[in-house]
């Protein structure tokens, strides 16, 4: 309100200045004067003050700046030359608010100005300052009117009807009058009202409209107050309905809270509990609980009658045992002992007693053991259990297990009542036993390694006689070397029975068995070695000299790689020769000509030096009889020892020797297989399969034959284009396949049927990509798959609720920016966020196998 | 030091009763489990195989009055309880475990329109087509109920009669007020003889009114020029309009989302409005084939029911643009009316055969106690069949229902219907100057306009 007052006066200033009627200075000082008091804020003063200085002029004329710094005693010139000072700031850095200040500076500057001059002027002509108050800052006034105003000359202006009266200006003569304060006053708070402008009222619809967008920003708002719920709701992956259902008590505190004693003993106890004064006496010592513990008069005579009753009981059962002791009957008595020894009590109290008892029981548990009469071994049991009945009988079954049951009590053994050292004797005997039991091969073994050890070890030599001789003596060398081999032997095989039997029970016919087919398959392994190595024996000559030269070509290094892949070939190579038809052994002989094929390919590619070598030696191993090679088998593999060794020496002496490269050797080391070639023609294969070749057309046999216009004619077109289309429909197929352009690849594009159920057309509308929806489907959910403790967070609907718990509406929460996320229910994300889930998942498995695999 | 031991000690591997589970322990390694995957798709397939064996929705009939059950009114407080009112004037309350009429409150002598009840389910308000607003005094359900057999009547406490017939009524939730819709809409108090508010926008009759649960000042009204409003009672005046093409015969607000709303339109399909953005629907359910004529909300605020012209009732979910149950049986004649139940267990519909009928929510949902072991293969089960349902087999039986055929046949003209239309503006679009023909996306097609 203060500022829009301000702007009104404002406006009415300038209206005055402008628009007003040139009314006598006087008057409008006057008024100037009036207004003051209404305005009592210090900025309406101001602008009063500067409407005062405006006021009187009407037009203003730039001051030349010479003239506004007539006084200025330093030389304006100075001013071209100026010089930064060093500590001067960019005007960009000054803010507004420096502006401001500096404007208002400048301001107040030329204010001093003002006053500075008057003061001058003053003190120069002495006369009073209002003199020259607005003197320097009047112009000469245009007057247009040739007559001075008044009500029959009124301006322009006024004849225009722009010259408005005010109610100042109709106040202005009365001022002074009595009455007046009052008049002002109400005038002013007229003008107050006069701000809100009453305007004629809108038309119906208008208004409704705008009421209703009130309206709807207000609903809104209202609405928008419960976003945050609702965002929460949704967001969250499983809403719970069935949490805010009372079952009454919770705790047995609060059950015992609610509790009213309402008997009379309910009652007096609860004041004694609730007594304060117990209360405290309680905690602080209990000294004075002793105060607090009277005992009335009553309760003593009360206790005391009771003492006295019991008393007299007591008396009373000692007369009857006296009395029972006087009786002099042996049968009485007997009865009676028999009645002790049947109940525990007597077994109990009589330590000799006891003993008898546990006798009894021994035998009984002996015979118990001997007959094994109550473990449904009898006729009637036998018949049951076979029939089943006692399956099909509670009572049947009743009576065998307690027959069951007898036999466990009457066989169990009575260790509480057996004397300690019998019970240690019998139980160390039968440890003995056992032991003895279980030992006797150990020890069997045990004994034969001694006395094995010891023949091994005194193997002296007679040193005289006949013995001594150095033919015999050489004999008995060798006759105890090899006695000391077999005993050796024998103690390993000790050893090995020594392990194995401590594992195994001895008892056991499956153990020896075990042994003897151990043994038999020795036995039969053993012939086949020997075999193999005669074959190797035989035939190493024969593949020595296939591979000779292109060994004494090659290095050292590769020469033991290679021998056993020879070795091999050399095997099936005889066995070939010998017609054994055995497919397998065929398959690998292929294997080994191919091999050896591509070897003197590759030999042939390599150098030329070591074909001539080849093929010096090939006719050589050709024209080699079996025979021959079978004769000279020592020899030849001592001239290979000799060649070999010679082979080393020689490159070791000469250093010829040079390291492979590395591809070099890779080369040599896969020398027998093409893999390229292979691949070729397995992707081939695949591509025939998968895209088969069209067939070729034919003629159903007897149409179109019996012409020879057919005949010349050849297939009809139709055939043989669409044989065409087909034939370029495969060849555009292959070009479009993923790996037609990649040779080294095969991508088969297969389209499995049975898979075909398993995948979905389209990627499902929640997911966005591919990989998130199948990161959704990646890890199981079952309780088999996961540990139990997270089953029911994987399986939790998004729904729980309970039938029978109304559920109410949302109710309003204030949105607490600090709320956690539900700890109650944890759940995984995975069904939340199939992409977070799955990943974590993921992580998770693959932690655990790494764990698995580690441990 | 710590020393690692393997043990096992002897009480925790003994049960201690005989009911008790063993302890059994899982290597959870998935390299000893390759066909985990295969194992689960085929329990998914399974799951949904049973679901569609144990669906048997229909729990039973309520047979009693003598004309069409015109609408509905769930008891808040008590779940038994639910009334109905049929186009002769006559009320009941039905109590749902018995399936029988606990009494009546005769008295209208036109077609009840209206009924509800108040919050705390003590108040039973009706009124219809005589011009009369009735309040009833609810009994309180006491043991005896389900066992007497004599129908007991009840004399309306308090009799309102009014200038205009009327259409709907509604309560406030936990207030004192309750609307009528007829010529105006009237806002009430229990204890007044005339409206203490009206509000009146246009001249066409008002058909329905839905206070919201959440915001209990917030209503929303449809009339007979095909617009949907929303009041609020603090600022007697009307917030937001929209005129759609049809008319809109009921609304439903999200009890669990208060500024949510859903429409059930003459044209067969729902419609799901924000109340902050009218202008275009956030979400169309189509799946009827004609009216739909009644609309309630799940206490969830997950799914609504719907009842329809079509003789058919319909469960949608809240976001979801197709139906995931549809009811029917040979006998049910058009439905009027709608209800869920407190507990979002069971439907409600009462239809033009006189007859209010019994649904499960979740039509193979096993009743009565579940044992914790069966509840969680349940959720097993469903969590499964969730999973995989994308896949085509289980899609294809999870998705199947058997429809009428008057339905099925319907839908099948809607679509060549639809598909035509779409035909042919696609044509119009490639004959025409490029972006002449604008097309509406389908949640604006049907709204003409917001009024200001």
């Amino acid at each position: 309100m203060g500022e829009k007052r301000r702007s009104t006066s404002k406006t009415l200033g300038k209206n005055k200045r402008r628009k007003g009627p040139h009314l006598p200075n006087s008057i409008l000082k006057t008024i100037a004067n009036e207004k003051r008091p209404l305005n009592s804020d210090e900025e309406d003063d101001e602008i009063d003050s500067d409407d005062a200085i405006v006021d009187l002029y009407e037009y203003e004329e730039g001051v030349p700046e010479e003239e506004s710094r007539k006084n200025n005693r330093y030389d304006p010139v100075v001013n071209y030359n100026y010089e930064l000072p060093e500590d001067f700031e960019d005007e960009n850095v000054e803010s507004d608010d420096d502006d401001e200040g500096g404007n208002s500076d400048n301001e107040e500057g030329e204010g001093d100005d003002v006053v500075r001059h008057t003061r001058m002027l003053q003190a120069v002509t002495g006369m009073p300052s209002a003199a020259f108050d607005g003197e320097s800052k009047r112009k000469p006034v245009l007057f247009t009117e040739a007559y001075p105003e008044s009500e029959f000359n009124p301006t322009r202006d006024v004849l225009e009807g722009k010259g408005l009266l005010t109610i100042d200006e109709l106040m202005a003569p009365i001022e002074g009058k009595p009455g007046f304060n009052e008049l002002e006053k109400r005038i002013s708070r007229m003008q107050k009202d006069a701000q809100a402008v009453v305007h004629a009222p809108l038309p119906k619809p208008e208004r409704e409209r705008l009421e209703r967008k009130a309206v709807k920003g207000l609903v809104d708002k209202e609405f928008n107050k419960w976003v945050h719920m609702v965002k929460r709701n949704r967001e969250a992956p499983t809403v719970y309905f069935n949490q805010n259902v009372s079952l009454g008590y919770s705790t047995v505190g609060a059950i015992a809270s609610e509790f009213q004693p309402r008997t009379d003993f309910e009652k007096k106890m609860a004041s004694v509990l609730n007594d304060n004064e117990l209360g405290e006496a309680h905690d602080e010592d209990g000294a004075k609980l002793l105060e607090l513990n009277e005992v009335s008069v009553e309760d003593q005579i009360k206790y005391r009658d009771h003492i006295a009753k019991m008393r007299s009981l007591l008396f009373r059962h000692e007369l009857k045992s006296k009395r029972i002791k006087k009786i002099k009957s042996k049968t009485y008595h007997r009865l009676k002992g028999k009645d002790l020894k049947k109940s525990a009590m007597g077994a109990l109290m009589d330590p000799e007693m006891a003993k008898e008892e546990a006798m009894k029981q021994e035998a009984r548990r002996v015979e118990e053991r001997m007959t094994l009469k109550h473990k449904n071994t009898g006729k009637w049991a036998k018949r049951m259990i076979s029939r089943g009945l006692n399956v099909k009988y509670d009572g049947t079954r009743a009576a065998i297990s307690e027959q069951l049951q007898i036999n466990a009590t009457l066989s169990r053994k009575m260790n509480s009542t057996n004397d300690g050292s019998s019970s240690d004797e019998s139980d160390d005997e039968e440890e003995l036993n056992d032991g003895s039991d279980q030992d006797t091969p150990s020890k069997l073994i045990a004994k034969a390694r001694e006395k094995t050890l010891k023949t091994v070890e005194d193997d002296e030599v007679p040193n005289s006689g006949l013995l001594s001789l150095p033919f015999m003596a050489r004999a008995m060398k060798k006759k105890n070397e090899e006695a000391i081999e077999g005993g050796k032997r024998a103690l390993e095989e000790y050893e090995e029975w020594e392990n194995s039997g401590g594992e195994e029970n001895p008892k056991k016919t499956a153990v020896v068995s075990g042994r003897r087919v151990f043994g038999a398959t020795a036995k039969v392994e053993a012939p086949k070695e020997s075999r193999k190595d005669s074959d190797n024996f035989y035939d190493n000559s024969d593949s020595d000299n296939d591979t000779e030269g292109i060994e004494n070509n090659d290095l050292g290094a590769v020469r033991d790689t290679a021998s056993p892949a020879r070795n091999t070939g050399a095997i099936t190579e005889t066995e070939f020769d010998d017609d054994v038809e055995n497919p397998a052994s065929k398959t690998t002989f292929d294997v080994a000509l191919f091999a050896s094929g591509s070897w003197k390919k590759m030999k042939g590619c390599q150098n030329a030096e070591t074909k001539k070598k080849l093929k010096k030696h090939v006719p050589y191993s050709k024209g080699q009889d079996k025979k021959e090679s079978r004769d000279d088998e020592s020899e030849d593999s001592e001239s290979e020892a000799e060649e070999m060794v010679d082979g080393i020496l020689t490159s070791a002496s000469k250093e010829t020797y040079e390291i492979p490269s590395q591809a070099e050797l890779i080369q040599r080391a896969f020398a027998g297989d093409d893999v390229v070639d292979e691949f070729e023609k397995e992707k081939q294969e695949v591509l025939n399969q998968e895209v088969p070749e069209p067939e070729k057309p034919v003629l159903v046999p007897g149409w179109g034959q019996w012409t020879n216009i057919q005949k010349k004619r050849g297939l009809p077109s139709w055939m043989v284009r669409e044989h065409e289309d087909a034939k370029k429909k495969r060849t555009l197929d292959l070009k479009t396949r993923k790996d037609a352009r990649l040779r080294h690849v095969i991508i088969s594009e297969k389209v499995d049927k049975k898979v075909e159920k398993l995948h979905t057309t389209t990627l499902p509308f929640p997911y966005t990509s591919k990989e998130v929806f199948e990161h959704s489907m990646r890890m199981p959910i079952g309780p088999e798959f996961n540990p139990a403790t997270i089953v029911g967070s994987l399986n939790r609907p998004e729904v729980v609720k309970r039938a029978g718990v109304i559920i109410k509406p949302l109710k309003f929460e204030e949105a607490n920016p600090n709320e956690k996320v539900d700890d109650e229910h944890p759940r995984s994300n995975q069904k939340q966020n199939p992409k977070k889930g799955g990943k974590t998942g993921k992580g998770q498995s693959k932690g655990k196998s790494k764990q698995k695999t580690k441990a | 030091m710590k020393i690692k031991t393997l043990s096992r000690p002897v009480d925790e591997y003994t049960r201690e009763r005989s009911q008790d589970l063993q302890v059994v322990f899982h290597n959870f390694d998935p390299s000893l489990r390759p066909m985990e995957k295969a194992v689960e798709y085929k329990r998914a397939l399974t799951a949904a195989k049973l679901e569609k064996i144990f669906a048997r929705p229909f729990v039973g009939a309520m047979d009693g009055h003598r004309d069409g059950v015109s609408c509905m009114a769930k008891n808040p407080n008590y779940l038994k309880g639910i009334f109905s009112a049929s186009m002769d004037g006559d009320i009941r309350l039905w109590d749902i475990s018995s399936r029988r009429t606990v009494c009546q409150f005769p008295g209208h002598q036109g077609a009840v329109r209206g009924l509800t009840v108040s919050t705390d389910g003590n108040v039973l308000v009706s009124c219809g087509t005589d011009c009369t607003v009735r309040l009833w005094k609810v009994p309180r359900p006491t043991l005896e109920d389900s066992s007497v057999s004599s129908e007991n009547f009840i004399e309306p406490a308090a009799e309102y009669v009014w200038k205009n017939a009327f259409w709907a009524v509604d309560h406030q939730f936990e207030g004192e007020l309750f609307a009528t819709a007829g010529a105006q809409l009237e806002i009430w108090n229990h204890n007044r003889a005339s409206p203490v508010q009206s509000f009146q926008w246009g001249t066409d009759s008002v058909i329905s009114v839905r206070f919201n649960p959440g915001e209990p000042d917030i209503l929303a009204t449809s009339a007979s020029d095909r617009s949907i409003t929303i009041y609020d009672l603090r600022m007697s005046s009307a917030a937001r309009r929209i005129i759609m093409m049809t008319k809109t015969n009921s609304i439903a607000w999200n009890p669990m989302e208060p500024m949510n709303l859903t429409a059930a339109n003459e044209d067969g399909s729902c419609y799901s409005f924000d109340g902050r953005k009218m202008d275009e629907a956030k979400c169309v359910h189509k799946d009827h084939v004609s009216a739909v004529m009644d609309i309630d909300f799940s206490p969830t605020g997950r799914e609504f029911v719907t009842g329809s012209y079509d003789r058919s009732v319909r469960i949608f979910p809240y976001n979801g643009g197709h139906s995931r149950e549809i009811y029917h049986t040979k006998r049910m004649q058009r439905v009027f009316c709608v209800k869920y139940s407190c507990d979002a267990t069971y439907v409600l519909s009462g239809s033009d055969d006189t007859n209010l009928r019994l649904w499960k929510a979740k039509a193979s949902e096993q009743l009565g106690v579940i044992l914790p072991r069966e509840q969680k293969k349940h959720e097993y089960n469903e969590a499964v069949k969730n999973r995989y349902k994308h896949l085509p087999e289980v899609k294809r039986i999870v998705r199947h229902r058997h429809l009428p055929k008057p339905i099925y046949k319907a839908l099948g003209i809607i679509r060549t219907v639809n598909d035509s239309k779409r035909r042919k503006e696609d044509r119009r679009r490639a004959h025409s100057a490029p972006g002449t023909i604008v097309t509406k996306p389908l949640r604006q097609r049907r709204i003409i306009k917001e009024v200001e």
